[in-house]
């Protein structure tokens, strides 16, 4: 196939590696209404323990299910500093943020390479026994695919659970979950924990597929997340068969195709960003036609 | 419906534009990701299509050049680089380490060359096995103490201020620490993590009463240079760079690498490989250690400072 066909693919595996992290702030941003600024630490937490982990030759497999603990412990904190110290939950999260920042270097020492001769998730045995045949940018797509669609099957069904349903409760009314006698606080903290699970998880991907760890790599991924979740969310709040999980995969593989676009158009560097905002809005324009005009929570 | 098909037709066109830069061409084309705009970058990078002219390749004719900057945004770059290996370029040029890094990791399965530069330390970002070579711009620690000294023969401790999380700074800070005392001096260094945070080192620098400054290629530093010289200026102190774009601010001198030079040498190796006479896997990075003296006079002047004649006669006078 052509370089078409490599482009596309290798775009939509980034939206896919990256759609991990856009599925946590969905979590938090959308069903929880709380916006969680320790996805700028957590993302590069996920990648410094893997990376740590990777040279040391653990078992691929298992960094990610590492990295993925100690990213539910960085949402716990931010939790735990919201809920029950009383702390905003802006600053809750920049402060968690903060401290990830020097916590991430400890763990790695400082920015760290992973060796080609290391295997990843993406050519340990067990990928390659199941998808040995394909060139690696195929099977980098096909393990992001699974990783992606995983999580997110597992959040619906999770979403159903009563535990679940509760969750979004604390997001739409949280009165509701007062009267139904449950503690909100502790609902919020499992979300954060859930959320912060997931980036940690994309990082630590993001790891294995860059062979690198990058201390100021967590820099920009809020605003990243939130701009999935709103172009994913808003791009089909009208087709009611599109669950949110879905919708934010798709707007994070959108939010890299439109980067994309700019990088293939060849444009210079400093207007890269600009284009990118620009298709942004047409993106959402679009998706937010409709007759009763700008919907204010998009 | 019109709106879904608005919708699909906007991500087909989406889509469709990567097509704009997927051409098969026949003239080999030379795909180089620059991490950021960066003077001390953008002179590697002239001086890397220098080198590939030097070694006798025409543009057009023999190579084509596929310019990309990432503007300091890792994701960026890793997309940059997935797009040259779509467009199956000849070669991957990757300027700065993670430039470098994300070329690599696209290459991995293509195995399209990656050519590397200014990066001070390959080994440690892995990057000094398979089909991969380039150069490396490690400072040199030795003549920048020795011209400090030459310059200031009194002075007795060198404030440094660096970024803990660059490697090439750690690794450049324990190599001033350890030759420093040859020369008689004292480090005083302070480690920042963002930029906001360079200036009130200067200021902790400044009040611990240090005889000068020397700078490494560190981006955060370099990056607020003219707002520290505001304070050293006012304080009396000098400032040593590490490179001439750093003198040509307002630094006093520097002995520093010439980075057209660290170009050039990049492109003869590039040059290599496109007419087959090496290839990247065989042949073994290069440091560079020639390194020349520049010098800014209306600085020295500001600072009541003289060079002495065995190093003006050899040095680039760069002051505006």
């Amino acid at each position: 196939m052509g370089s078409f066909f490599d482009l596309v693919v290798g775009t939509v595996t980034q939206g896919l590696i990256y759609a991990l992290l856009s599925l946590g702030v969905y979590i938090t941003y959308r069903i929880l209404d709380f916006p969680d600024l320790t996805v700028d630490g957590s993302f590069p937490l996920g990648a410094a323990v893997a990376a740590v982990l990777l040279t040391r030759g653990v078992s691929p497999y298992l960094t990610l299910i590492v990295a993925m603990a100690v990213g539910a412990l960085a949402g716990l904190v931010t939790g735990v500093i919201h809920v029950k110290l009383g702390v905003r939950d802006l600053l809750a999260g920049i402060i968690t943020m903060t401290g990830l920042f020097s916590i991430n270097l400890q763990i790695a020492g400082s920015n760290l390479a992973v060796d080609r001769a290391t295997d990843t998730i993406f050519t340990a045995a067990p990928t390659m026994a199941l998808f040995g045949a394909m060139p690696l940018i195929y099977r980098k797509l096909v393990v992001s695919l699974i990783l992606a669609v995983v999580f997110k099957l597992i959040l619906d069904a999770y979403f159903s659970t009563q535990s679940g349903l509760l969750l979004r409760a604390v997001g739409d009314n949280s009165t509701l979950v007062t009267t139904l006698a449950k503690d909100k606080g502790s609902v919020k903290i499992l979300g954060l924990v859930i959320s912060n699970t997931l980036v940690a998880l994309s990082g630590a991907v993001v790891c294995h597929e860059q062979r690198a760890f990058n201390s100021t790599m967590g820099t920009g991924q809020v605003v990243f997340g939130l701009a999935t979740v709103i172009i994913g969310t808003t791009l089909f709040k009208n087709l009611g068969f599109v669950k949110g999980t879905t919708a934010v995969i798709i707007g994070s593989i959108l939010y890299k195709a439109c980067i994309q676009v700019a990088i293939s158009l060849g444009l210079p560097a400093n207007l890269l960003k600009l284009i990118t905002a620009v298709l942004f809005l047409i993106i959402l324009v679009l998706g937010n036609r409709r007759k009763s005009g700008v919907n204010a929570n998009a | 419906m019109m709106k879904k098909i608005i919708a699909v037709a906007v991500i087909l066109a989406i889509f469709a534009t990567f097509a704009a830069g997927c051409g098969s061409k026949k003239v080999p084309v030379i795909g180089i990701s620059q991490y950021g705009e960066h003077a001390s970058l953008d002179n590697c990078r002239e001086g890397f299509i220098q080198g590939l002219k030097d070694a006798g390749l025409a543009e057009g004719k023999d190579f084509t050049i596929d310019y990309q900057n990432a503007g300091f945004d890792d994701d960026i770059a890793t997309q940059i680089a997935q797009t040259f290996s779509a467009n199956n370029v000849a070669i991957m040029v990757g300027i700065a380490t993670p430039a470098a890094t994300a070329c690599f990791a696209a290459a991995e399965d293509k195995d399209i060359p990656v050519v590397f530069t200014a990066i001070t330390d390959p080994v440690k970002a892995k990057l000094d096995k398979g089909n991969i070579t380039g150069t490396s711009d490690k400072l040199p620690v030795d003549a920048q103490l020795d011209l400090i000294r030459k310059i200031q023969p009194e002075a007795k401790t060198i404030g440094i201020i660096y970024t803990t999380s660059e490697p090439n700074s750690v690794s450049a800070i324990a190599e001033y620490e350890e030759k420093a005392p040859q020369y008689g001096f004292a480090i005083e260094s302070i480690g920042v993590t963002q930029q906001s945070e360079v200036t009130l080192a200067v200021d902790t620098l400044l009040s611990k009463g240090v005889d000068c400054f020397s700078n490494l290629t560190d981006n955060n530093v370099v990056g607020v240079l003219p707002s520290i010289l505001e304070k050293t200026n006012e304080a009396k102190v000098p400032v040593y760079g590490s490179e001439v774009e750093q003198v040509k601010i307002g630094c006093v001198a520097a002995a520093g690498i010439d980075y057209i030079a660290l170009g050039i040498q990049t492109g003869k190796m590039a040059a290599k490989i496109l007419k087959g006479e090496a290839t990247a896997e065989n042949m073994p990075y290069e440091t560079i250690t020639e390194f020349n003296y520049y010098i800014n006079s209306a600085a020295l002047a500001e600072m009541g400072l003289e060079v002495p004649a065995e190093i003006a006669e050899k040095a680039i006078e760069s002051g505006q």
